[in-house]
């Protein structure tokens, strides 16, 4: 049988760019596979599946050299809305693929493109709806579902039109752990179907599922093969990608097996024993931050105007000086909301929030800055200066500084993020990993006390997301107070002391990090799924959060 | 918080057909324009007012209440001070204030509420997708039709952008509230670089996130949801044509509903 898709010495490089996005690539997948594509920022996942829909070169112009079949016909010399009816793609952004005015109209859109009479379009909308779980919804507006749905949305309205290839850039990115887990289920029902998917995913424990793994780098493929044996051999993390935490601790603790789930780990690791009760509690209630209270949270409520639905309820909270928390919870349960009250930009409508005693709704704008600094999700909502110099010398201008005072400030925040030398680039030239440490670096420079950063990990790659993290830790050991947004359980594993939990717009759960997630039941309760590590440690009664932890744990 | 104006309704305009909401639409300008003679252009609002009250849409036209506040109250100063009329009961240099400029003033403030209303009526009981349907069935080319329904789309979406871009220039300290008019005018630039770039990307995006839908204007397409237009329909156009010619007739034939008849 011959290949469903053949990629022969595909080279593709963006205009005014010197450097290729693909080099020479080449390759060959079956009907009926799943590969899933890996690799850092800029290895040319997206360029690959841009490449197989066709986007390249029609969309995107630019150098294109060597070949692409996929279906039997040739991307480069077919119509893109052609090629929509063999090959779906899925972005990563949810919000922005969608466009019509109910969930209805949304799914029909690609069949009335193709033609499809009215009947079939109905059987259609009816069948994809139940796949992708929406059939309730059908006369809802896309802009009102949680994120997680409009993602099932993107994909059924794609699916909907029954293409032989599915191609998903990130699909899960922005998700949390539930809405994870429903794209994944839609991914494996679509793969009994027979059909063949492609997938760029960055997290190693979901790899293993698929039939074949690619890493690229740097444009070119690196390694390919089944995922299991790629993820056994060392030559992973050597590419700068995320090893499957269970893995890495067997490598710490110089054992030669590679387990990839918390079964086979906890049979291989048996009956460790596990640290005494008092010795449990003692390093639990140490973990505790007992400084002054900076920012206080007292009966919260918080409803969008024009008649909004209730986005937080009774919240109470306290974020005491030098603490590095962690603010938690699925889409939607109200984690921006709160983290926007904390520094002004939104009024309590109930309740009251003070920073350092004082009422949120006193301060004006540069008053807050100083007292508290927020990071958006997007990075390019903050920047706009002509320079990275300019853009971090904005705040400390803002707040009338001296000249002399301003440009000492910009050194030392863009040394703490690592763009030292960056002074004279344009920011939005910059690739997003650097655009998201500039946004932090103009923050730094007005030195808050209070660093909030909500979902800084979402679209960096697993190096980037390492760095920041780790930028982060050594700006709260220099002093400041860290409040990180985010539904990545890792990211609080690793790094955060204390986490607050909401749901539905109230506190769930709230404590130290590893009395939070011993509350296993609860978590999944909240659509929060612990990291393999951490389940391995809940299971085994052990403290350790992270592999070194762990390691070092059960090593003593 | 939904951004976009439409609203879902099972009411009699919501159910109209777009074409009629389109003739509909064009009925109410050409209404509003005919008088301008401030009871008879209140007239025209009234009927507007009444559209909205049939829609349940008063929660739409009353995000809006500041703008046309402002238009009316502009209208209401500058018509009156820079347009000569009879009698005049104010002077002071090149100013002056009239009876008829003052009334004028009134019309003019009121056509232009009711003007920008019949836009948030239309735009709160029609679907984006009923409009580039409606504008096809009048003849008007596919790409032309999706085009201005798709800009009519972004509005909301990139003014949601806009204000979230505000926030995040506000937590690094940019007081908007500060200042002069000059120096409040000055505070906005920065938010203008970073919402045209998005708005560029997001165009760009969305182009891609069509044609990756099978959007092809040239390709013929059909449509899930077939227009038809009922005896509802035809009442509120028949009644539309009659309202038009009564009111040319008053204000041709009768010559009444002008304070200037020699200004439109």
């Amino acid at each position: 049988m011959s290949p469903a898709i053949t990629i022969e010495d595909l080279s593709f490089t963006y205009p005014k760019q010197n450097h290729p996005a693909l080099r020479n690539l080449s390759g060959s997948m079956d009907q009926g596979q799943w590969i899933v594509l890996m690799g850092r920022e800029g290895a040319g996942k997206s360029t690959l599946c841009f490449a197989l829909n066709g986007l390249i070169p029609h969309f995107f112009r630019g150098r294109y050299q060597g070949r692409v079949r996929i279906g039997g016909r040739d991307p480069a010399r077919t119509k893109v809305s052609e090629m929509a009816r063999r090959v779906g793609l899925v972005f990563q952004d949810f919000e922005a693929q969608l466009f019509s005015t109910s969930v209805e109209l949304e799914m029909v859109f690609g069949l009335e493109n193709i033609g499809l009479p009215r009947g079939e379009m109905e059987a259609r909308i009816q069948n994809y709806l139940k796949w992708v779980g929406l059939e309730k919804m059908r006369q809802r507006e896309p802009a009102g579902l949680s994120g997680g749905e409009k993602q099932r949305l993107a994909i059924g309205a794609v699916l909907a039109m029954e293409p032989d290839f599915l191609v998903m850039d990130e699909p899960t990115t922005d998700l949390d752990p539930a809405g994870r887990q429903a794209v994944y289920e839609i991914i494996n029902h679509w793969r009994n179907l027979g059909k063949t998917l492609i997938l760029v995913e960055q997290d190693p424990d979901v790899v293993l599922e698929a039939d074949r793994l690619w890493v690229l780098h740097e444009g070119e493929l690196k390694a390919g093969g089944i995922p299991e044996t790629l993820l056994r051999e060392g030559s992973f993390s050597e590419q700068g990608l995320q090893r499957p935490a269970l893995m890495q601790l067997f490598h710490l603790l110089g054992r030669p097996e590679r387990p990839l789930t918390v079964d086979e780990a906890q049979v291989l690791l048996g009956r460790e024993s596990p640290l005494s009760a008092e010795k449990n509690n003692q390093t639990l209630e140490g973990q505790i931050n007992t400084g002054k209270v900076l920012v206080l949270a007292d009966r919260v409520e918080y409803r969008y105007p024009q008649g909004g639905t209730k986005a937080l309820n009774q919240v109470n909270l306290e974020i005491r000086e030098g603490e590095f928390i962690a603010l938690l919870g699925p889409n939607g349960s109200g984690k921006s909301t709160l983290a926007r009250l904390i520094n002004g930009l939104l009024k309590p409508t109930a309740g009251r929030v003070l920073v350092k005693g004082r009422s949120t709704t006193t301060f004006s704008p540069p008053e807050m800055a100083k007292e508290v600094g927020y990071v958006f999700q997007n990075p390019d909502h903050q920047l706009f200066a002509r320079t990275v110099e300019e853009e971090v010398g904005f705040g400390p201008r803002v707040l009338g500084l001296e000249a002399k005072t301003i440009q000492q400030r910009v050194k030392e925040s863009l040394e703490a993020v690592d763009l030292d030398g960056f002074e004279k680039r344009e920011p939005f030239a910059l690739t997003k990993g650097e655009r998201q440490r500039l946004a932090v670096a103009s923050m730094l420079a007005v030195r808050p006390w209070l660093l909030i950063l909500d979902e800084p990990t979402t679209g960096l790659d697993y190096g980037h997301q390492r760095g920041l993290l780790e930028m982060l830790n050594r700006l709260n050991q220099q002093g400041h107070t860290i409040l990180i947004v985010t539904h990545h359980l890792w990211v609080a594993a690793e790094y955060c002391r204390r986490c607050v939990v909401l749901k539905e717009g109230r506190v769930w759960l709230e404590g130290a990090t590893r009395t939070v997630f011993q509350q296993e039941p609860l978590l999944k309760e909240a659509s929060l799924v612990l990291p393999p590590i951490v389940q391995l440690s809940n299971r085994l009664d052990f403290q350790g959060l992270t592999a070194t932890a762990l390691a070092r744990e059960i090593r003593s | 918080m939904n951004i976009f104006l439409y609203s879902d309704g099972e009411t009699l305009i919501h159910r109209l057909d777009p074409r009629t909401k389109l003739a509909s639409l064009m009925f109410l300008f050409t209404l509003a324009l005919l008088f301008n003679h401030p009871l008879y252009s209140a007239g025209v609002g009234l009927l507007v007012g009444l559209g909205f009250s049939v829609a349940k849409a008063w929660i739409r036209w009353w995000r809006f209440r500041w703008l046309l506040g402002l238009l009316f109250i502009f209208s209401g100063i500058i018509w009156p001070l820079t347009l000569k009329g009879f009698p005049v009961w104010w002077s002071a240099g090149p100013f002056q204030i009239s009876r008829e400029a003052l009334g004028y003033g009134l019309a003019m403030g009121i056509r232009l509420v009711t003007f920008v209303s019949t836009g948030i009526l239309f735009l709160s009981v029609t679907r984006n997708e009923e409009i580039t349907q409606g504008l096809i069935r009048i003849k008007v080319p596919y790409p032309v039709a999706f085009a201005l329904s798709t800009a009519l789309r972004l509005v909301p979406t990139f003014v949601g952008a806009g204000a979230t871009i505000i926030q995040a220039q506000r937590s690094r300290g940019l007081d908007l509230e500060k200042g002069n008019i000059f120096r409040r005018v000055g505070q906005f630039i920065p938010q203008a670089v970073p919402l045209l770039i998005y708005a560029l990307r997001y165009t760009n995006f969305l182009a891609m996130a069509l044609e990756c839908r099978g959007f092809d204007p040239g390709f013929p397409r059909t449509w899930y949801r077939e227009l038809k237009l009922g005896p509802k329909d035809y009442g509120v156009l028949a009644g539309g044509l009659f309202l038009i010619g009564l009111a040319v007739f008053v204000r041709l034939g009768l010559s009444l509903g002008a304070v200037i008849p020699q200004r439109l």
